[in-house]
């Protein structure tokens, strides 16, 4: 093994292992299902913790069968682009002038924005599926979308404002004296400054509107614009935990896709966070 | 100018497509029900009502959606109070639920045209609501003792014949280190079986009673019943974490035979007979009456549909295909493919020794009482199971308990008369 | 701060500053309005309709009867409504308390030791939070069931019986703590990122500054690092405190809120009356509890540190 250099001596290599440890914490849970999915359900009813005897896929293919990946994909993607299309724009815009243009009449208008965090999903679905569906709105995929995104406003205003806010003012002045007005100052200096905030919410609303299932089981009813994660919910819900290896492989399989969404994207939110240092 | 004779063109095709579609006149079904129709062994049901009626009615189009659990509920229930994007037929339960939609208009009165399917007089009255018919129910669920048989052998131990008679099988078992009773109370709803029993036994039709108030829920049969319960709960005969245990971890311990009995609905009755789920030999009996001072007997039966279908208003211009596919679910040749659920339509047989067994003890029954959980108010429904579940807390009161739950009773539907 | 100011213009009279005021004030509106538009159409008309509605009777489908504030009364003398406010009070306290410590610790140590080994552990700990709520309450229930649960099994084999019969979801005294480390494990992962994005954004000319003046890494967290956080934290303060006064999903999933009313939250609450029970108008006055608990509770939370910045 070579040399583990490092500037901090002891200190660092004690902070690696407790990282390391919890990270391990992290993971275990994960690893979970794939002890159980391979196994048939009589194995897993007696030995839930050994080792799979032999690597069965059956479950895996059956669970494959039912979420019918092939009609999902397309209407999943559309929901999770249109949500992003949706949410972050508005958030960006919202967030840098609350952060950037305090005034009485704006903090208001802050907490008036904000205040669509603090509802429950479970309180507006009747009533939002009574609006959507008297504006003809229901059934349709932007009907699905769109309200996805005024949930997601809010919090992603708050985080836009948090970045906007730490940016230094002198940026903005520099900027005014080149003569730019307020859009090219947003758009030119001070949007690419939050390139942080904009990497995570393009990650995070699209792992949520792909595995959305609340929103997307009341407003939709016709099975060509079923999302993926409605199928493989309702795969879940038939089966349930009393067929655990079943069920075990169709967690992984619904989880597949945002875990390696995730994996692919971290280097872009690592690389994305550390572009935010700021020139001096 | 170009736009114009574009959007005339357009209009011109989407004319042509729409006259187009009035002639091919086909009508289409959408059905919401719970479970996919694939190759598991519990679908096999809804599979072959699914293909079996596309196959016979061609020129009706089936739409099936699989909404599974709790989705076909929480959708239904939202569709219903909007009053609009129903379905045209909705798999249900029949019950109190069923007659709140059909006190609001939401559903099709089909009376006349349903009256004379043939099928067991339990399962018609489960989708009847103030003497209209909704809906049919092919299959009907009672609930029943599952035993474990190869564990009674081993032990010499047989089916008790009274309810007292439960206490020293127990104590044997316990003594043996099996768990006598598995439940899954964690989840709130499978202890009500054992309860509705047991108020029957001391108290005959005290629910029944009790739901149109003229008895209390605090009275003495149904304080019996629950101290009873909790005696057994005490004596371990539920295992030592009784409320750890969710009900798929209660099959789990009847199929691996950690545990002796579980009382619950004869749905249960595929996957218990089936060798991929379990190597054990499992029977399924009634449950016994008391052995003195009991009013309700053996004859005396919990049970509900198991899988049941009704039409909506929506459907109000299609009743002729909902007739034909309602119809359809309740023929022999589409209820044959169940592998373990009782089937309420006459001469179709068990495919499995305990469905046999199951279909015997829902035979001789000269009542059928219905889950209180479908059959009450919703408002008192979920009151109701978080009090059974209290039983199951130690230092539990459950006179006091039950009291409370009388006072909510009062609040919500009314006093006894 | 007066960096906003700048934006801000003085407010003395005359036509040049008049103008830019009002090419200001046109910015602002236009920014402000696709998100107000977006949360007008969706969310305000359902909010309304929520604070109706709890003021009515309104049973399954019936017709909806005005019943002024007893629906209030009604939730005030619920045994499972007072639970369920103490739950998610504790809930949020202790979110805040060991959630948003434990993040920075993380987050801190990540970007200030990043080495070979760390780098690769940045992506790992947002993984939890990837997952859909239901695969996670499941992986709850099994690492917490007990006699075959992950733990249980676990401590059977090292030969610890005690362990293996304590009922960390059956027991009412336990249950609630057992959804609560379900919840850290999964719902830790946006706080660390989140706070990593910032620490990282801040100048290196700071840190090694610090390091030139021997301060341990310790002095250099917690009197550089972290005051230049505070925002941040507050935020995720909001986040947390919100967040528990909504949650449902995971102690529904893992122990339906029981067992009696051990885990039970608002949440649940709201799912049982609006969903189950048909109590919309009892539901409903629950949703308002939570909205104005969440706005009284954000508007404190976001003012308190603001005072304190604006003596600093």
């Amino acid at each position: 093994m070579s040399a583990f250099r490092t500037r901090h001596g002891a200190s660092e290599i004690a902070a690696t292992a407790i990282l390391a440890v919890l990270a391990l914490v992290v993971i275990l849970p994960l690893v979970m299902p794939l002890l159980f999915a391979f196994k048939t359900q009589l194995e897993f009813s007696y030995h839930p913790w050994a080792l799979p005897k032999r690597l069965l896929v059956i479950n895996f293919v059956e669970a494959w069968k039912a979420v019918r990946i092939d009609q999902g994909l397309a209407n999943t993607l559309i929901v999770s682009l249109g949500a992003i299309v949706c949410t972050l724009p508005p958030a960006a815009l919202a967030g840098y002038v609350f952060a950037r243009y305090r005034s009485r009449a704006t903090e208001i208008a802050f907490y008036a924005i904000l205040v669509g965090y603090f509802v429950p999903a479970q309180m507006v679905l009747v009533p939002l599926y009574k609006m959507e569906v008297a504006v003809r709105l229901n059934n349709t995929l932007y009907g699905l979308f769109l309200p996805m995104a005024a949930f997601g406003i809010p919090f992603w205003m708050m985080i836009y404002r948090s970045f906007f806010k730490s940016l230094p003012g002198e940026l903005a002045e520099a900027a005014r004296i080149d003569g730019a007005g307020h859009s090219a100052t947003f758009f030119r200096v001070m949007l690419p400054l939050a390139r942080p905030a904009t990497v995570l919410a393009l990650i995070l609303v699209f792992i949520g509107a792909w595995s959305d299932y609340l929103l997307s089981l009341i407003l939709l009813s016709d099975q060509r614009l079923f999302t993926m994660q409605l199928r493989v919910a309702s795969f879940l819900n038939a089966y349930g935990t009393d067929r655990m290896p079943r069920y075990a492989a169709a967690a992984i399989i619904s989880a597949a896709p945002t875990v390696i969404l995730y994996i692919v994207g971290h280097r872009w939110i690592i690389r994305g966070t550390l572009a935010g240092a700021v020139k001096e | 100018m170009k736009k114009r004779s574009i959007f005339a063109l357009v209009a011109l095709i989407l004319g042509i497509l729409s006259a187009s579609s009035a002639f091919a006149q086909k009508v289409t079904l959408t059905v919401w029900g719970r479970d996919i129709p694939d190759d598991g062994a519990d679908h096999a049901y809804i599979k072959a009502l699914i293909s079996g009626f596309q196959a016979k009615y061609p020129d009706i189009r089936l739409e099936y959606i699989a909404l599974g659990d709790p989705g076909l509920m929480d959708k239904t229930k939202i569709t219903m109070g909007a009053g609009s994007g129903l379905p045209d037929i909705f798999q249900t339960w029949g019950g109190s639920v069923m007659g709140g939609y059909a006190d609001a208009g939401r559903l099709l009165d089909l009376t006349r045209e349903l009256k004379n399917v043939p099928g067991s007089a339990a399962a018609r009255a489960a989708m009847t609501w103030k003497g209209r018919i909704y809906g049919v129910a092919p299959f009907f669920a009672v609930a029943g003792v599952f035993v474990n048989e190869g564990i009674f052998e081993k032990y010499g131990l047989s089916m008790p014949k009274t309810v007292e008679g439960f206490g020293p099988l127990c104590d044997t078992l316990l003594a043996k280190g099996i768990q006598p009773f598995a439940c899954g109370e964690k989840d709130k709803w499978p202890g009500l079986a054992l309860y509705m029993y047991l108020t029957n036994r001391y108290g005959g039709d005290a629910s029944a009673r009790a739901a149109s108030r003229k008895l209390a829920y605090d009275s003495p049969a149904f304080v019996k019943a629950a101290q009873l319960y909790q005696s057994w709960i005490k004596k371990g005969y539920f295992g030592a974490t009784p409320l750890g245990e969710g009900y798929g971890d209660a099959q789990q311990l009847m199929a691996t035979g950690k545990a002796a009995m579980h009382i619950t609905g004869s749905w249960m009755c595929a996957q218990y007979a089936n060798p991929d789920f379990t190597d054990q030999k499992i029977g399924f009996y009634a449950f016994p009456g008391l052995a003195q001072g009991g009013v309700g007997t053996v004859s005396d039966v919990m049970g509900m549909t198991d899988i049941g279908f009704a039409a909506t208003a929506a459907a109000a211009s299609k009743k002729d295909a909902v007739v034909k596919f309602l119809t359809y679910a309740m023929s022999p040749e589409a209820c044959a493919a169940e592998p373990g659920r009782i089937c309420s339509v006459p001469g179709v047989k068990a495919r499995n020794p305990i469905t046999a067994q199951a279909a015997a003890v829902f035979a001789q029954a000269k009542t059928v009482t219905f889950w209180w959980d479908q059959d009450l108010p919703p408002s008192v429904t979920s009151p109701l199971t978080d009090t059974i579940q209290k039983f199951f807390l130690p230092d539990t009161d459950v006179r006091k308990d039950l009291a409370s739950f009388e006072a909510l009773c009062v609040q919500n539907i009314g006093p006894v008369k | 701060m007066s960096a906003h100011d700048i934006e801000n213009h003085g407010r003395g009279g005359g036509r040049k500053t008049r103008a830019r005021d009002w090419k200001r004030g046109a910015f602002v509106f236009l920014c402000v309005l696709p998100a107000f538009l977006f949360l007008a159409v969706f969310l305000y008309y359902p909010i309304e309709e929520t604070f109706r509605i709890s003021t009515t009777k309104s049973l399954g489908l019936g017709p909806e009867i005005y019943i002024g504030l007893e629906n209030y009364r009604r939730l005030l003398a619920s045994q499972e409504f007072l639970a369920g406010l103490l739950h998610v009070f504790t809930w949020a306290f202790w979110s805040v308390v060991i959630q948003l410590p434990l993040a920075f610790a993380v987050a801190f140590l990540l970007s200030y030791y990043s080495n070979r080994f760390t780098g690769p552990l940045k992506s790992i700990f947002y993984l939890a939070n990837v997952l859909p709520s239901a695969i996670t309450a499941m992986l709850g229930k099994f690492v917490f069931a007990p006699n075959y649960g992950m733990i249980a099994s676990f401590a059977k084999h090292i030969g610890w019986k005690w362990l293996g019969g304590v009922d960390f979801l059956g027991d009412p005294r336990l249950a609630f703590w057992a959804v609560f480390a379900v919840a850290t494990w999964a719902y830790t992962g946006f706080p660390i990122i989140y706070l990593m994005a910032r620490i990282e954004q801040m100048p290196k000319e700071l840190r090694e500054a610090a390091e030139l003046d021997g301060a341990s890494p310790w002095r250099y967290a917690r009197s550089i690092v972290l005051p230049d956080l505070g925002y941040p934290l507050r935020i995720l303060a909001v986040l947390c405190t919100v967040g528990s006064l909504k949650l449902f999903d995971l102690p529904n999933m893992m122990t339906t809120g029981g067992p009696g009313y051990a885990t039970e939250t608002l949440g649940i609450m709201l799912y049982r009356r609006g969903f189950i029970d048909w109590d919309y108008g009892l539901a409903a006055a629950i949703g308002v509890v939570i909205f104005l608990l969440s706005l009284l509770m954000t508007a404190a939370e976001l003012s308190i540190g603001a005072r304190r910045e604006k003596i600093a």
